[in-house]
């Protein structure tokens, strides 16, 4: 055998063990109950299916061409009923606590069933873990009880993203292209506050949430180091919704233009402001608004590829519906060997979508992933078992303190090695393309074996597809995540390696 | 391509392309919007003025007695603006072919020579569906020499706007089908709702059910399966024409929208990996092309195995512009996404498309079942 040295010295050599193989590593170290946790909330995501959006699905799709003006306010509501809303927000911020990682499989679920209204719910998420990427304890606490009150009163509570501005898409993900793009979105710091202009488009769920998590720059010239994280709420002044887009599918989940003209926005109301970050050991300003973006991409591209995943599903289970019930030739679909090997082949899709979904949420339970902290068994089971008064009243009350704000920069920001980040966030964007890569194969495909029967609406196939499409384009574009995959994880080992300057 | 060949179809690829100009390409989101908004009589009216309608009806029929070629020309120019016109001019032709092919001219001239306008000039069809795969479910009685059809139908193309439609019905106690001509107006037609659909909104369909309507019979008794093969044989060179222009019309705007759009600087066109996107589709569009040209002068020559070079052109071209068209929304990003743009209709016109005529993986097992025969 091979001495240690040697050992470590080829576990480092490409692949590195350490980023190749997330799940070995990873899953002895999560909590037992992560398991039961799980098959719960799977079992609880089927029955809102069946209930909820299996029903909805086909008609609300309709009533949005019928009604351009149609906003989502019943799903919504329906969501907030069944507490998906306030699910996966850690107890510490009063939410449910339910498992991180597990939301996933939840967004698999939904999204066999309707990818948009699966976004209806989990847009916020993407909300929230932008504002959680801040580790504006304070804040996040002050947002997410809101949420919490909005569960309870039947008021819901909402969060999304503001980032997509009309002249920059896939350049405000990247700190390395913002600066070269076209970003309009101005924050002017002011005496208390900071005072916003600019428009925002494509921001899913807008006109329906409460809190936005804006992005804009301080200095328009180089945006990569004046980045403003600024929490909005609906009904501030200066800040409007414009029109909400005409999209070809997930059309229940509206996708919105936010207007900010002269916004005032308090200073308690701010997330971060890279100008103001303190000193980092290991990285510069830029590369601390890279790790916030990255800590948010790390799990919401992850989560698209379940997105993805889910809709491979979804038409696979469409396709094999038909096939089962439908005579070609004078004999059942199925029994064609060729309709066998097309099934097989889809199903193949699903199942390669979900372990690699898996395996990026494997890598963020690993040290330096996002969920890490909050599965440490002691801190897990604490918060699981503990009442919930009893967090409130021993946690709480140090979110404002000095020291409280160092030891969480020390845990998420200085203690997130440049490795670990790369992991994390290029495994995300595997996930995110190859994902979303399977969903638009399985709906092309299921529609290619249901011939007429799948261009009918009321079959819900071609629906699939064109809810599919969309996966391949937000969250990164999949060319954008497949440079990000170049960047994160192969370009390290070729110190000649350039990327997004040719 | 194909005007390169046959110089003599300028004039057609002329007033096609000014034709989608003028008519298709301004108003293709609204006139996208059918059933939800209303539906483009006025541009129907104008292609059937134009002779659109009637490109391969005989003349003495009240067409223009043109070939396939100029069929395809039509099509593809159509297409790469709004391939819903194309869905209505392929439809109709299709079921002419098939009254064509089983001897009805007379019967078809009978019918144009009636008609007062466009849609009564129209011939609905169900062309998304093989019957010999399908089955059929209308049934014909015959009585004192007249067939009355009973029963549904599904999905027949065209059927809530034409005078007539052309439906497949077994006549009782026989094996094989035969091909029957409706007149819509009559009073046992009962209608669907237009049925919503993915793709080529402008080109509805509806289910039917007839009961005891008279029909005349087209051809022979259970010759059916023989004339939809004969007509689909010539007619997969016009669905490889539609989807070639659906490919060229989104290759077109993924280009010049790539020459706007900035990204880290400078236009996206200028990045190599999306210049790679737009190199695939260049290549594609060029092969379809290609393709169409070569198929369409097959059949028009009767050229050895020009079925299977057509049935091969429809087949390849609608499987490429599936994956074009997902590309070509890809280079626009969310706003290919958007139905302020053609991308998005384009692709769901792509797969629309590739639905014609039937289960595309049994058109490409029947490619090798002629072959054996």
């Amino acid at each position: 055998m091979v001495k240690p040295k040697e050992d470590e010295f080829l576990l480092e050599r490409e692949p590195r063990f350490e980023d190749s193989f997330c799940s070995i590593q990873a899953i002895p170290q999560i909590p037992k109950l992560h398991l039961k946790e799980t098959k719960k909330l799977v079992s609880y995501a089927r029955r809102f299916n069946d209930e909820v959006v299996r029903p909805l699905a086909l008609k609300t799709d309709l009533k949005t061409f019928q009604d351009p003006d149609y906003l989502p306010w019943d799903i919504v509501e329906k969501a907030n009923q069944w507490g998906f809303y306030t699910m996966f927000i850690p107890k510490l911020f009063g939410g449910q606590g339910w498992s991180l990682p597990a939301h996933a499989y939840v967004i698999e679920e939904l999204s066999s069933a309707c990818v948009g209204i699966a976004n209806v719910i989990f847009v916020h998420y993407l909300g929230f873990v932008t504002i959680l990427a801040s580790w504006n304890l304070p804040l996040i606490n002050k947002i997410c009880r809101e949420v919490a009150a909005g569960q309870r009163t039947g008021n819901p509570c909402l969060l999304t993203l503001a980032i997509t501005e009309p002249g920059a898409g896939t350049d405000v993900e990247e700190v390395e292209l913002v600066d070269r793009g076209k970003v309009t979105c101005y924050a002017e710091k002011v005496k208390g506050g900071y005072v916003v202009n600019g428009t925002k488009i494509f921001i899913s769920m807008g006109h329906v949430s409460t809190w936005h998590a804006l992005i804009a720059y301080a200095d328009l010239k180089k945006p990569s180091e004046n980045t403003v994280m600024l929490a909005v709420k609906t009904g501030m002044k200066g800040f409007s919704f414009g029109k909400h887009e005409n999209k070809m599918g997930q059309r229940a989940c509206c996708a919105s233009e936010l207007v900010f003209q002269d916004c005032f926005v308090p200073d308690e109301y701010v997330l971060g402001d890279s100008r103001y970050f303190p000193n980092s050991q290991i990285r510069a300003t830029g590369d601390l608004v890279n790790q916030i973006i990255h800590y948010v991409v790390e799990v919401t591209r992850a989560s698209v590829g379940a997105f993805g995943t889910g809709v491979a599903r979804g038409a696979y289970e469409r396709a094999l519906k038909f096939a089962s019930e439908t005579e070609v030739e004078g004999k059942l679909l199925i029994n064609h060997e060729w309709t066998q090997i097309m099934l097989a082949e889809m199903y193949k899709n699903v199942i390669a979508g979900r372990l690699t979904y898996n395996e990026a949420n494997y890598s963020n339970s690993l040290r330096g992933g996002i969920f890490h902290f909050l599965q440490i068994k002691p801190l897990y089971y604490y918060l699981k078992f503990i009442p919930q008064p009893i967090i409130d009243m021993f946690f709480v009350p140090f979110y404002k303190l000095k020291i409280t704000n160092w030891l969480i920069r020390q845990i998420f920001v200085e203690g997130q090695s440049m490795e670990a980040q790369k992991r994390c966030s290029g495994w995300s964007s595997i996930a995110k393309f190859f994902g979303t890569d399977m969903g638009m194969k399985n709906s092309q495909m299921a529609l290619e074996m249901m011939g007429q029967a799948g261009l009918r609406h009321e079959n819900g196939a071609e629906k699939i597809l064109r809810d599919s499409k969309l996966l391949q384009i937000y969250e990164g574009t999949n060319q954008l995540n497949r440079l990000n995959l170049f960047n994160c994880l192969i370009a390290r080992g070729v110190p000649q390696a350039r990327v997004f300057d040719e | 391509m194909l005007t390169t060949t046959k110089q003599e179809l300028k004039s057609f690829e002329d007033l096609a392309r000014s034709f989608a100009a003028k008519e298709l390409a301004a108003n293709r989101e609204e006139h996208d919007r059918y059933p939800f908004g209303p539906f483009f009589d006025d541009v129907l009216a104008r292609a059937y003025e134009v002779g659109l309608l009637g490109a391969t009806l005989p003349e003495d029929c009240g067409g223009i007695g043109q070939g396939i070629s100029a069929l395809c020309v039509i099509l593809e120019h159509i297409s790469a603006v709004d391939a819903s016109l194309g869905g209505i001019i392929f439809t109709n032709a299709f079921a002419q072919e098939i009254l064509l092919t089983a001897g009805g001219k007379e019967l078809l001239a009978g019918v144009m020579d009636k008609a007062a306008d466009a849609p009564s000039a129209l011939i609905a069809f169900p062309a998304f569906a093989n019957p010999s795969e399908t089955g059929v479910s209308l049934e014909a009685a015959k009585a004192n020499h007249v067939h009355r059809l009973s029963g549904g139908i599904d999905y027949v193309v065209l059927g809530g706007l034409a005078g007539h439609a052309l439906v497949p019905a077994r006549i009782k106690g026989q094996k094989n089908y035969s091909f029957f001509l409706v007149d819509l107006v009559h009073q046992g037609v009962a209608k669907s709702r237009p049925i919503f659909s993915l793709g080529l909104h402008a080109c509805p369909a509806v289910d039917l059910t007839l009961a005891g309507v008279e029909a005349k019979l087209i051809g022979k008794e259970g010759e059916g399966a023989q004339y939809f093969n004969q007509a689909a044989d010539r007619m997969h060179a016009a669905v490889a024409a539609i989807a070639c222009g659906i490919m060229k019309g989104s290759f077109q705007e993924a280009l010049d929208y790539s020459r706007q759009r900035f990204q880290g600087g400078r236009e996206i066109i200028n990045w190599s990996g999306l210049r790679m996107i737009l190199g695939q589709m260049a290549v594609q569009v060029k092969i379809a092309e290609m393709v169409v040209s070569e198929a369409a002068l097959a059949v028009e020559n009767q050229e050895p195995q020009w079925n299977l070079c057509s049935r091969a052109a429809a087949l390849h071209l609608s499987e490429l512009a599936c994956k074009l068209t997902t590309d070509g929304i890809q280079c626009l990003g969310g706003n290919g996404y958007m139905k302020d743009y053609g991308q998005e209709k384009r692709f769901r016109d792509a797969k629309h498309v590739q639905a014609f005529l039937g289960l595309a993986p049994m058109r490409k097992l029947s490619v090798i079942r002629d072959m054996l025969s």
